[in-house]
């Protein structure tokens, strides 16, 4: 095979010598991209009954698989791979482990079909809502299985995203995790006009914030002569060029990432979105989008742009102020579950974004640590969410939540303890979470961020703390939602995400040592 | 170095002359396409801006952008706008009314802010060596020698050496886009097929009109879609007119009847004169 190139390379001197690609280090990725090619493969070929069953198999058996990739390549050296496209590195793989980890149980909600006789999803997208044709799809039982084919491409570009060390692979990335999102978050069962608004809102808000990645993508290549973060970094240091240009660029690219982890002003399509989606697809949106943006985030203003921190720490103070105080005080205002755990994701974006701004190697692996809690606490959460249901669906309002508690304790503590988990109180994952990034961010000197930040947390604490007195302290109503018992793919879900709040929060110590392992990004 | 590549490290006299003709041109294009009023008209302008693009391209030693940007974007792009627009209908207009009240004063304010900002950033920013791009289409080795290339080739290169896996992990993204369209587009047949039969019936129970419509009306001096056949009491055939070109007859204000027509129907002598001529 040498030879071979070797015998081309001298019969023909313009022979383009083939790239060296580490298979192994991308390989947890390419069994995503792969599982999601045979997922559409699978649309084709296999009959309509099966359809459901294999896909569900298949797209589990993928993120296992992935997953134990990522464990297993742990022990690789941490470099540059594919032409120094992908950075192999500690926060890539803890990274790329979270999110794999969330995947597997949102996937498992997105999977359940046995509440409430059907999925959260719509038999067929392409009906019009509230046709006759609409409804005798329903009565078919078709179901649109392309969903998880669309996930699988969001899981690799979400894994992809944060591991990309140039910011054409990271835009790329960032349109293949995009674009199934778009496409799912239409696709509610109920409330179809609601759901088609919300993803046409989130296409268009999406597009331009793409359209702005790349915009300072192309300023900043102006100024560095490169799009590789580390010839960035280099270039900070050395080039003759006016930094006004790569100012410019990195806001722009920073508008793009501040959008994708709803950060103030770019957040304003949160709320839609998360309660226009079907619920499954929200717990994966809000917990899957929000790692993976924060890691890119993490590497694209550590690594590239580490060299003009002083320019960019205020701003990033300003926005995480703004964050942490938007989320946290419309978020008591809201009636609906869905928009008040879209608020909460963005005071937590506020949360992890004062650690961001403390710049230190500590604020790197307690963003790790928090994503981690956060992630798993969000999907369970929602996994209840899906379970309040009344004859028209989900019960999302919280006047129908009353008394709840006292219908169904079980699940109401279960989510009770999510709630105290997203509050930061013990027991929970939530406690250390913010302590890790509250502590990282007084020590890298963004003392006035944590003051903000706890007073932030009060208030976020009192809309949750209402939520469990309005579930435990009335009775409830004679026509009230039920409780439905989940199936056993949700079931899993919960457990997942209870099992991993509870244990973070008696034992945070093995994760936070592997965060802190993970750290730092290659530079 | 051969003259073209010096030629190309510097902005010649004719590139700058092209530059200044062709800059504003587009420039007002890309305006227009933002202010027609009628949708062709702008994805036209949209298309001049595309190839006055295409022509930057090319002068600046980048024949393989140039050419796709024709192909792709002039080409394949613009027609598929187009076939949107005529499937929309050419006509439809946009309902401009404002849902959020202020909000087209915002728009105007924040865009123009925008623009400041970004030509304050960018003008700012002093860019005192330009490369050009023949430096990346004819790289020169350690020795000072130019080595083979040329343009394509060194795009080719890139995309299969260094950026091969953003190349590849963009086929992830035509593949959720036509999964995409098939799922928001293609549906399954759920409910029988009417058949012949079936359809029949359903048009004469809801009493439709059971022979094909007349044709209109052709006349000495009008001959058109919209100008109505008459019948043999001399009146005027509703029928004859298809409805949506009634419709927009009445929408622009013209009459559906010609008016030398409607004095001259049903008469005896100005039809005859109308044959005479």
């Amino acid at each position: 095979m040498r030879l071979l190139a070797a015998f081309h390379a001298a019969a023909n001197p313009n022979a383009i010598p083939a790239p060296h690609i580490e298979y192994r280090a991308i390989l947890p990725m390419l069994i995503v991209f792969g599982v999601a090619c045979v997922g559409v493969l699978v649309e084709a070929f296999v009959p309509r009954v099966h359809r459901a069953v294999t896909q569900t198999v298949l797209a589990l058996a993928g993120l296992v698989a992935a997953l134990v990739a990522v464990v297993a390549n742990t022990g690789l050296p941490r470099r540059l791979v594919v032409q120094s496209a992908v950075a192999a590195d500690g926060p890539t793989l803890f990274i790329q482990g979270t999110i794999l980890a969330l995947s597997i149980g949102a996937l498992l909600l997105i999977a359940d079909r046995s509440i409430g006789a059907d999925s959260d999803f719509v038999a067929q997208a392409a009906d019009l809502p509230g046709t006759e044709q609409e409804r005798a799809s329903v009565r078919a039982g078709l179901r649109q299985t392309e969903v998880f084919p669309l996930a699988m491409f969001a899981v690799a570009g979400m894994m992809l995203f944060p591991a990309a060390n140039d910011l054409v692979l990271a835009f790329v990335a960032l349109e293949v995790l995009s674009l199934p999102l778009y496409l799912l978050a239409g696709m509610a069962r109920r409330r179809r006009l609601l759901s088609q608004e919300a993803a046409v809102k989130y296409f268009l808000l999406g597009a331009f914030s793409s359209a702005f990645f790349v915009y300072g993508l192309a300023l900043v290549y102006g100024y560095a002569k490169s799009v590789e973060y580390g010839d960035i970094a280099t270039s900070l240091t050395s080039s003759d060029r006016g930094d006004s240009l790569v100012i410019v660029g990195l806001a722009l690219i920073g508008i793009s990432l501040l959008f994708k982890l709803s950060g103030v002003p770019f957040h304003w399509w949160t709320p839609d979105v998360y309660q226009g989606a079907p619920t499954p697809i929200t717990a994966f949106m809000a917990a899957g989008t929000k790692v993976a943006a924060f890691g890119a985030l993490l590497r694209v203003f550590f690594v590239a742009f580490g060299g003009l921190a002083w320019d960019w720490r205020p701003v990033v103070w300003g926005v995480a102020i703004a964050t942490m105080v938007v989320g946290a005080i419309l978020g008591v205002t809201q009636t609906d579950v869905k928009r008040l755990l879209a608020y909460s994701s963005i005071a937590h974006a506020g949360f992890i974004l004062t650690a961001f701004a403390a710049t230190t190697r500590a604020s790197e692996s307690s963003v790790l640590f928090y994503l981690v809690a956060y992630g798993f606490m969000n999907i369970g959460a929602f996994a209840i969410v899906m379970l309040v249901r009344d004859a028209d669906g989900e019960a999302n309002h919280l006047s129908r939540w009353v008394g709840l508690g006292r219908r169904s304790p079980l699940m109401a503590g279960i989510f009770a303890l999510f709630l105290l988990a997203m509050a930061g109180l013990p027991p929970t994952s939530g406690l250390w979470a913010k302590v890790a990034v509250f502590q990282a961010a007084y020590q890298g000197g963004a003392g006035p961020l944590v003051i903000v930040g706890v007073l932030a947390s009060a208030v976020t604490a009192y809309y949750y703390l209402r939520i469990i007195v309005l579930m435990f302290s009335q009775e409830p109503a004679v026509e009230g939602p039920t409780v439905v018992m989940p199936g056993a793919l949700s079931a899993a879900a919960i457990a997942l995400g209870v099992a991993v709040t509870i244990v973070l929060g008696v034992v945070p110590q093995t994760v936070l040592d592997l965060a802190d392992k993970a750290v730092p990004f290659l530079r | 170095m051969s003259p073209t590549i010096l030629a190309a490290m510097h902005t010649s006299g004719t590139e700058a002359a092209l530059f200044w003709i062709f800059g504003p041109i587009a420039v007002l294009a890309a305006l227009g396409v933002v202010f027609a009023r009628n949708t062709v008209h702008a994805a036209l302008m949209l298309g001049g801006v595309m190839l006055i693009l295409a022509l930057f391209y090319a002068a600046q030693d980048a024949p393989f952008l140039a050419f796709v940007q024709v192909i792709v974007y002039t080409g394949a792009v613009m027609m598929l706008f187009l076939f949107v627009l005529m499937l929309v209908g050419v006509d439809t207009k946009e309902r401009l009314v404002e849902t959020l009240r202020g909000q087209r004063l915002a728009t105007v304010v924040a865009g123009l802010g925008f623009l400041l900002l970004l030509i304050a950033g960018i003008g700012n920013a002093a860019i005192r060596t330009s490369e050009g791009l023949a430096n990346a289409n004819y790289p020169t080795n350690a020795a000072g020698q130019i080595q083979s290339g040329g343009n394509i080739y060194q795009v080719a290169k890139l995309i299969f050496t260094r950026y091969v896996f953003a190349f590849e992990v963009t086929s992830a993204l035509l593949i959720t886009a036509a999964l995409g369209a098939m799922v928001l587009a293609h549906r399954q047949r759920v409910m029988p097929r009417r058949t012949q039969y079936e359809l029949m019936r359903e048009r004469f129970v809801r009493g439709a009109h059971p022979t094909p419509l007349p044709g209109p009306g052709v006349y000495a001096r009008h001959n058109a879609v919209d100008t109505p056949a008459l019948l043999p009491d001399g009146s005027f055939s509703e029928l004859s007119v298809p409805t949506r070109i009634r419709e927009l007859s009445a929408e622009q204000g013209r009459r559906p009847v010609p008016s030398s027509l409607g004095s001259a129907a049903g008469s005896d002598r100005s039809s005859a004169e109308g044959d005479e001529r």
